[in-house]
């Protein structure tokens, strides 16, 4: 039988608020161990939690970039269970009310067709505290970390919208663009502060009906998301045929061997709602300041890119897919370069070399005044563009400027006519089999004399000028 | 003998503060209130060893007051139970002027009109719950045991005020300065019918005579019935119960108390642990919590929506009144721990309606050993004094 998959994904997002959620401690989980605790978020006895506001701030940026409705009041909730990593046999959680619900945002499916994704809420919770199983002599212990206990989350539930893993993938990356762009997190699966959980299950094709989903964990890529849930639809679907029935519970993605595996269910309770923080209020006032401090999201951004630059969609749709390289791009072209030679350089050298070199546009050493007096002296045939690449190259590892090192490594082209007219009476001298080809009509001959004179002038030369001369001694 | 009530009593304790309002008044704390570097048990093993780190907001308001602490007392579990009115015994036996005592259900009030002295439960919301460990974060509140109205005026006033520590706090806590003069003829006291009921019929005979004296004084009685009286004490104990359960998760001996040894795993030491930790009667109290939570959940939701209304019926009493009076009848509160959920329950049934809607109520001391509790209007804590100074002269 054929089958469709249902999948819904539970993304957690670690907010990049200063502080943790409930007390004044800095939300830097990755410090020496338990340096950044306090008796809140270490639940000692008579400890009251504080919630911050930054943090709402940051929850409810991230839940308008998500295109959600903020629903007036929300509300902690406790959630009980008891593990070493939980500082107080609960975890505050958003369970009854969440901050927000009915979001979405958009993907093209594996045709290429526009698709929305639907949110179905968003809501806060405390992250947990980090168990390191070690040794002391030859008794195994275990230590807790406290250092992340009570580090914002916010958790973005989707509808069960998506049908193959492509889609969960692009759903996943659509997600973080989003939030990234709303600067509230910096969302990633590899450091962590992504983390996706995806429930799975199967149906015949054309159906209707939701059956027995199986949670999938463990996913620490966009990659290993894409393989459990296609690994767990051919599971579940050889369950079916054979007759095996689908139980309800959680699956580990093993990445080495590329398999899901069953893990121990977890005991679950109701919430309670947690009598020591009081519920929120959100005001009409308070969310308009909010939405005012929401970017220009990457849609509208790449509308714009088309009605103002004059980009095509791939150009546009590129440029604005991550914020920092639209201002960067933004910024360029402000500084008199044409907008789509600033696109072509960006994309095809800049980006490249930046990967080479493990940078990122929030580190780069090649601001835009850099790149757009590199392009500005190639516009001006001052260079010519293997010059400019190399001297790309170049800035990669030096403060100096563009100018300077063009001036330094002697990158400026010669376009003296009468320098390069002496040039290639040379080269010609040296070619005559070229130039009887040239002059019997061989066009071959011309690309060849080009490069010779190129290579003659060392690349300084400017090759539009070799090509007119050449053109005008066989006219 | 202070040994045996004091658990830890401060060597120095005298405030330095001689100009305070507060000067050369001395106040025992429950050893749930934390007071920097001392023992914080709140009289359970699941604190053992437990050393604040912090003075609660209270404390250090009282200090900054001029009030000398002279201690921490011995208490029943987790301010759960009644056990032998020590808060009391510490005034009524001169070691303090005022206790701050727990007030869950009434334990505070109750263990003052044991005593013969005034009792009182702050409108929830005014006194900073910072530092205090507690059991029922919605119901309960720090209490104050003193002989005379004056004093607890004067704790009140240096410990109340918000606090940007404890987010539950009401936003608009009025000050008590003005000590409003009562007016009887102006004054309407409700009671209700159902109360009598818990009385005996020699006590009944004692409480309307101290009515009838509260009308001789010249204050309006009206009487009035509320059918449903019952469901405070129901609504008590299944929100109490399960917020105790849940909140209660962080007493696991992990981060400090009582860690049972040899647990093969964490789970076997969490049971192991919270077995050899709590006595009886918080057992009794999170197991019941832990039905409701896990068990009957809708049960637990029901009673969230009886408590608003029956917040709401209160409120709606006081269009039409200025106190409430309930009487306290004279029980012997036992000496030793209350061993079960139901007598402690029985013990409380006419203080713990103030719990759960959170409004301010005063034990006050009347004939033959019973008490009258007064109820005022949310935030009003102040008349509340006021009537009881006018009722003391």
């Amino acid at each position: 039988m054929k089958y469709e998959a249902v999948i819904g994904l539970e993304i957690h997002v670690q907010l990049n608020s200063k502080t943790k959620m409930f007390c004044d401690c800095p939300n830097c989980p990755g410090d020496d161990p338990n340096k950044n605790t306090c008796p809140i978020c270490l639940w000692l006895p008579g400890a009251i939690p504080r919630f911050s506001e930054e943090v709402l701030e940051k929850a409810t940026i991230t839940a308008l970039a998500l295109n959600c409705e903020i629903q007036p009041v929300n509300a902690f909730d406790q959630k009980v269970y008891y593990y070493p990593d939980l500082p107080k046999g609960f975890q505050l959680s958003q369970f009854h009310k969440p901050l927000a619900k009915n979001g979405w945002v958009e993907i093209f499916d594996e045709e290429g067709c526009p698709k929305k994704i639907g949110i179905h809420q968003v809501h806060m919770e405390e992250d947990v505290a980090k168990l390191m199983h070690e040794t002391e002599g030859r008794t195994p212990i275990s230590l807790v970390d406290f250092n992340r206990a009570g580090t914002p989350l916010t958790e973005i539930v989707s509808k069960p919208d998506i049908r193959t893993p492509f889609e969960a993938m692009e759903y996943i990356k659509a997600l973080r663009a989003q939030i990234r762009y709303a600067g509230s997190a910096e969302c990633s699966m590899e450091q962590g502060t992504m983390r996706v959980d995806a429930n799975v299950s199967i149906r015949p094709e054309g159906s209707e009906e939701l059956n027995t989903k199986v949670e999938i964990k463990n996913m620490n890529s966009i990659h290993n998301v894409g393989d459990a849930i296609a690994y767990e639809i051919e599971r579940q679907a050889k369950c079916l045929d054979t007759g095996e029935p689908i139980i309800l519970h959680t699956r580990l993605w093993d990445p080495e061997k590329k398999v899901t595996l069953p893990m121990r269910g977890k005991f679950e309770g109701p919430c309670i709602p947690d009598p020591s923080v009081p519920p929120i209020t959100i005001s009409e006032e308070w969310l308009n300041k909010m939405r005012t401090r929401l970017p220009e999201m990457p849609v509208r951004k790449a509308a714009r890119f088309t009605d103002q630059y004059g980009l095509n969609h791939d150009e546009a749709s590129l440029m604005s897919s991550e914020r920092e390289l639209s201002e960067y791009f933004e910024t360029v072209t402000k500084l008199a370069i044409p907008p789509r030679t600033a696109v072509h350089w960006i994309s095809t050298q800049l980006m490249p070399l930046m990967k080479d070199n493990n940078q990122t546009f929030p580190n780069l050493t090649i601001t835009p005044e850099r790149l757009a007096s590199l392009i500005g002296m190639l516009e001006r045939d001052e260079i010519n563009a293997k010059s400019a690449r190399e001297v790309l190259t170049k800035l990669f590892s030096t403060d100096s400027t563009p100018e300077a090192i063009v001036n330094e490594f002697g990158f400026r082209q010669v376009s003296d006519t009468d320098a390069l007219v002496s040039l290639i009476d040379s080269v010609l001298a040296k070619n005559p089999q070229a130039v009887s080809d040239l002059k019997a009509g061989t066009q071959k001959a011309m690309g060849f004399l080009i490069g010779q004179a190129m290579q003659a002038s060392k690349g300084k030369a400017n090759p539009k000028l070799i090509r007119e001369i050449l053109l005008k001694k066989f006219e | 003998m202070t040994a045996n009530i004091f658990i830890h009593a401060a060597t120095d304790s005298i405030s330095d503060i001689t100009k305070g309002p507060l000067s050369g008044t001395m106040i025992a704390l429950q050893s749930n209130i934390s007071v920097r570097n001392w023992p914080t048990e709140a009289g359970s093993r699941a604190l053992e060893g437990f050393i604040a780190l912090e003075d609660a907001t209270v404390v250090e308001r009282l200090r900054k007051a001029g009030a000398s602490i002279a201690g921490n007392l011995t208490m029943s579990e987790l301010g759960l139970g009644l056990s032998g009115n020590i808060s009391a015994r510490a005034v009524s036996e001169g070691y303090a002027d005022a206790t701050l005592s727990a007030d869950m259900m009434g334990e505070a009030r109750i263990a003052a009109a044991a005593h013969r002295l005034i009792g009182f439960k702050p409108s929830y919301g005014i006194m900073s719950r910072f530092g205090f460990i507690g059991l029922i974060p919605s119901m309960e509140c720090i209490g104050i045991i003193a002989k005379s109205p004056e004093v607890i005026t004067d704790v009140l006033k240096a410990a109340t005020g918000f606090d940007e520590r404890d987010f539950s706090m009401s936003p608009d806590i009025p000050s008590f300065d003005s000590s409003d003069e009562i007016e009887p003829s102006a004054t309407t006291i409700g009671t209700i019918t159902q109360a009598h009921a818990f009385l005996a019929p020699a006590e009944e005979e004692i409480f309307k005579e101290a009515l009838e004296a509260l009308e001789d004084a010249g204050f309006m009685l009206k009487e009035i019935s509320l059918e449903d009286f019952d469901l405070f004490r129901t609504v008590h104990h299944i929100v109490g119960s399960v917020e105790a359960s849940s909140s209660g998760g962080k007493y696991d001996g992990v981060r400090f108390g009582h860690r049972a040894g040899a647990a093969k795993n964490w789970n076997d030491m969490y049971l192991k642990s919270r077995a050899e930790s709590f006595g009886t009667v918080v057992k009794s109290f999170l197991f019941q919590g832990a039905y409701f939570q896990f068990e009957d959940y809708g049960t637990f939701e029901k009673a969230c929506r009886i408590r608003a209304k029956l917040l709401k019926t209160v409120q709606t009493l006081f269009d039409t009144i200025d106190f409430l009076v309930l009487p306290q009848a004279v029980r012997s509160v036992p000496e030793s721990e209350t061993t079960a959920i139901d007598t402690l329950y029985d013990l409380c049934a006419l203080t713990l309606p103030a719990n759960v809607t959170g409004h301010p109520a005063l034990c006050l001391p009347s004939k033959d050993g019973l008490s009258l509790q007064f109820i005022a209007r949310h935030l009003r804590d102040g008349e509340l004094l006021s009537l009881a100074r006018y009722l003391v002269r």
